[in-house]
């Protein structure tokens, strides 16, 4: 598991954002990237206790594009 | 005697399978909520506020 | 009366809850969307009432489902609301509890789930929460009944002493305090607002709370509308997250104790290694269906069906005959009541055993916690036809039926990805088609029933997916749904959950035998013993022989050699399983062992499956057909799933029969 931070959420439509926001994340939350789906398929992450699936190109937003 | 038994019984089953087929086609009308077989406590008080109104 | 609302966010044990407290059963699932609609029960031995309302993240919705909660609340005034939480996730959880403390109703806050946060060594000072969050805090654990009678007995309680200090009020930053006052004195001054109400009216509209919005709006409160882009200009949304985040942050922090024993077991962990691996999730996924159907065809399910279909057409029939005779019942009630309903009701009652093992089987999925792994390693496929893993959930659910397909289908945000779901639910091969594929796969393929019946759903998965991609270049769909999925921790199902979810979505099925199907084997009786003449003794001068002979040419390029299917497919519309009930009375057949041998003289291998594949995709049934049209608000959307499921059912028959031949 490799440990990131939320650096940005600017990029991320309002819907996306505001949902990231309800599971308690936000710029500098720290989490951890639990498993990669092969062909950019969604990836799972794990923050405060609980794993979350994201679409890669979210993931990839969120640690800065 | 025997023939009047065996009338009513056969225009009672004809009867309420009329009304099934006439009641799945009305229900179909209606959409969710009354298409649904499950009759839900939601269900039964939309009901009984329906026969309020009346 | 009071009233109770259960509210809080997804996956936090709610309608667990609910159904523990109320005595009444509900639909459960671990899965968002199960609550669709909301729920009403009664405590036992009370006068209160409990609503169940989806769960939700916040209260400004993202979907459908999710803005009844809002409305709810809008509307309704429950006497007391109780926040249902997830213990080990109290930070986001949390979130929730600030939006409906600032409404100021009185507020009971549960940490459900209690147990997997003693496990994984924490635990929360109550008193400091319910000090900081201003509202009673107690913990409960719905699944093992934990803590249960103290919050009934709480719950029942006149509850005029909680939160007494009114609403829960947060230190906001200055300028957004400060825009909050003064809409909120202006809508008590000028509109006559509740005080508390009004302040929570303020919050949530610069929160950027749409429904809240569109209520100001309809209600034209200038207060809030002449200001809405002052506060969105200034990012006071924003601030309002950050505050209440640290809030909770802080609270938890001086909350928080360390247990002793921290014997951590990753249950969850553990499972997801396997279930979730990139490469095997996908091939597990197809195995926990196959499995699915082997026992319900091969292991459990056929085999009780078999020696019920015995009971019927042996004793149960015979006795039926002599007693008949013997009150002296005129022939023709006696073949309506031998040859009609029990043969037909009754033949398709028998298949009960496979449609309760195929729900259980549903069940289980639902209530471990599997469906949003699910919806995750299916999602990479769903994203190249234009959906998400999410969609795949109402499909999956719709192999069940297809309008509770359908109704679950509102967990999805975007109102085209909705609309594309809602489109190809019917193609999901629902429980009512079971018993005519089970009488096929019986006559025609005994050797591999249950790979026959799965490449039969399989198909239609296929089916649904092609015409979703289809449907998405044809609407031109830009915008996206939302794919962010909670994988809850996996609970070990149990009995009492998963006999309720079968028991919920099975008898439906029994109290169609009663009424529809019922109704379905007179009509198709009727109309195979009544003819232009009046009552006909050979069933080729009826009705129905008239009807399907006149369509014969139709269905002969996909292999339909006699006319009995096509007047059976006819009466499928009234309900699915009324296809099996009229196959029985058309062919004169007296119980499921005879109308197997027939069909197997009748059909050849090709002719069945292709004859499998239009019964698969056809048109919906009445009670879809309606759904159709009130979820997606019209008629005209409602008769193209009819033609195009025509169509495209005749198509696909059609061709697999034509290629077929030529290959044979």
């Amino acid at each position: 598991m490799r440990k990131f931070v939320i650096q940005q959420f600017t990029g991320l439509d309002d819907s996306t954002v505001q949902r990231l926001h309800s599971l308690g994340l936000q710029t500098g939350s720290p989490f951890w990237a639990v498993r990669f789906y092969p062909f950019h398929g969604p990836v799972i992450i794990q923050a405060d206790d609980q794993r979350i699936g994201i679409r890669y190109t979210v993931f990839h937003t969120l640690i800065g594009g | 005697m025997g023939l009047i038994v065996n009338i009513i019984i056969i225009a009672a089953i004809f009867g309420f399978a009329g009304y099934q087929i006439y009641r799945a086609i009305k229900r179909s009308r209606q959409g969710k909520c009354a298409a649904c077989d499950y009759d839900c406590e939601v269900k039964r008080m939309a009901d009984k506020a329906k026969k309020k109104a009346f | 009366m009071t009233t109770v609302a259960l509210l809080g966010n997804p996956n936090t044990g709610k309608t667990t809850l609910f159904n523990e407290l109320t005595d009444k059963y509900e639909y459960v699932g671990n899965w968002t969307g199960v609550t669709v609609e909301k729920k009403v029960g009664q405590i036992r031995h009370s006068d209160t009432v409990v609503v169940d309302l989806p769960g939700i993240y916040s209260l400004n919705p993202i979907t459908k489902d999710e803005s009844v909660v809002t409305n709810y609340l809008l509307k309704d005034k429950p006497d007391l609301i109780l926040n249902v939480t997830n213990a080990s996730q109290l930070k986001r959880n949390l979130l929730l509890s600030i939006e409906v403390l600032e409404l100021g109703l009185p507020v009971i806050i549960t940490l459900n789930m209690i147990d997997d946060l003693k496990r994984s060594g924490h635990y929360y000072n109550l008193e400091t929460l319910s000090k900081s969050l201003g509202c009673p805090v107690k913990t409960t654990n719905a699944r093992s009944k934990e803590g249960l009678e103290q919050l009934k007995t709480e719950l029942i309680q006149d509850n005029v002493q909680v939160n007494a200090n009114g609403p829960l009020k947060l230190n906001y930053p200055l300028m957004v305090s400060q825009a909050i006052r003064q809409a909120d004195q202006a809508l008590v001054k000028d509109y006559n607002i509740e005080p508390h109400f009004a302040h929570w009216l303020a919050i949530q509209f610069i929160n950027q709370n749409k429904v809240v919005r569109k209520y100001a709006k309809t209600h034209q409160l200038k207060p809030l509308l002449s200001q809405q882009a002052y506060y969105d200009a200034q990012k006071f949304a924003d601030q309002i997250f950050e505050t209440r985040l640290s809030f909770i942050e802080t609270t938890l922090a001086a909350a928080t104790e360390q247990l002793q024993s921290t014997q951590h077991v990753e249950l969850t962990s553990k499972i997801d290694k396997i279930v979730t691996h990139p490469v095997f999730g996908l091939p597990i996924f197809v195995g926990v269906f196959y499995l699915m159907f082997k026992l319900s065809f091969d292991w459990v399910g056929t085999p009780i069906s078999t020696e019920l279909d015995k009971l019927l057409s042996g004793p149960i029939s015979t006795w039926a005959t002599q007693f008949l005779t013997q009150v002296g019942a005129l022939p023709m009630l006696r073949s309506l009541i031998v040859n009609g309903l029990i043969a037909g009701v009754g033949g398709v009652l028998v298949f009960i055993p496979q449609i309760f093992v195929l729900f259980a089987c549903i069940s289980i999925l639902e209530d471990s916690g599997y469906m949003a792994r699910a919806a995750l390693v299916t999602d990479r496929i769903m994203e190249m036809i234009g959906l998400n893993g999410k969609a795949f959930i109402p499909l999956i659910i719709g192999f069940g039926c297809n309008v509770t397909g359908i109704m679950a289908a509102r967990t999805i945000e975007q109102p085209k990805e909705r609309l594309i779901t809602t489109l190809i639910s019917p193609f999901m091969s629902c429980s009512a088609r079971l018993p005519i594929y089970s009488l096929f796969v019986a006559a025609l393929f005994p050797r591999n029933q249950a790979v026959i019946v799965l490449s039969i759903y399989f198909l239609g998965i296929a089916v649904a997916l092609l015409m979703a991609k289809f449907y998405h270049v044809l609407f031109k769909v830009k915008e996206h749904s939302v794919f962010i999925v909670e994988l809850p921790e996996y609970h070990i199902p149990r009995l009492d959950i998963i006999w309720h979810g079968t028991w919920d979505k099975g008898k439906g099925f029994i109290k169609k035998a009663g009424t529809i199907i019922f109704a379905g084997t007179v009509l198709i009786w009727l109309l195979s013993n009544f003819g232009v003449h009046g009552y006909v003794t050979g069933i080729n001068q009826s009705f129905a022989a008239n009807l399907g002979k006149i369509l014969l040419p139709i269905f002969r390029p996909m292999g339909v050699t006699t006319w009995q299917p096509i007047s059976a497919l006819l009466t499928g519309v009234l309900a699915k399983e009324v296809i099996s009930s009229s196959m029985m009375v058309l062919f004169h057949t007296s119980n499921q062992a005879a109308l197997i041998g027939v069909l197997s003289g009748s059909f050849t291998t090709l002719s069945a499956y292709a004859l499998l594949v239009f019964i698969l995709l056809y048109i919906p049934c009445f009670a879809t057909i309606g759904t159709i049209k009130s979820e997606t608000g019209s008629a005209k959307w409602a008769a193209y799933s009819v033609v195009s499921g025509l169509v495209i059912s005749y198509g696909l028959a059609f061709l697999i029969f034509q290629i077929g031949s030529l290959l044979a």
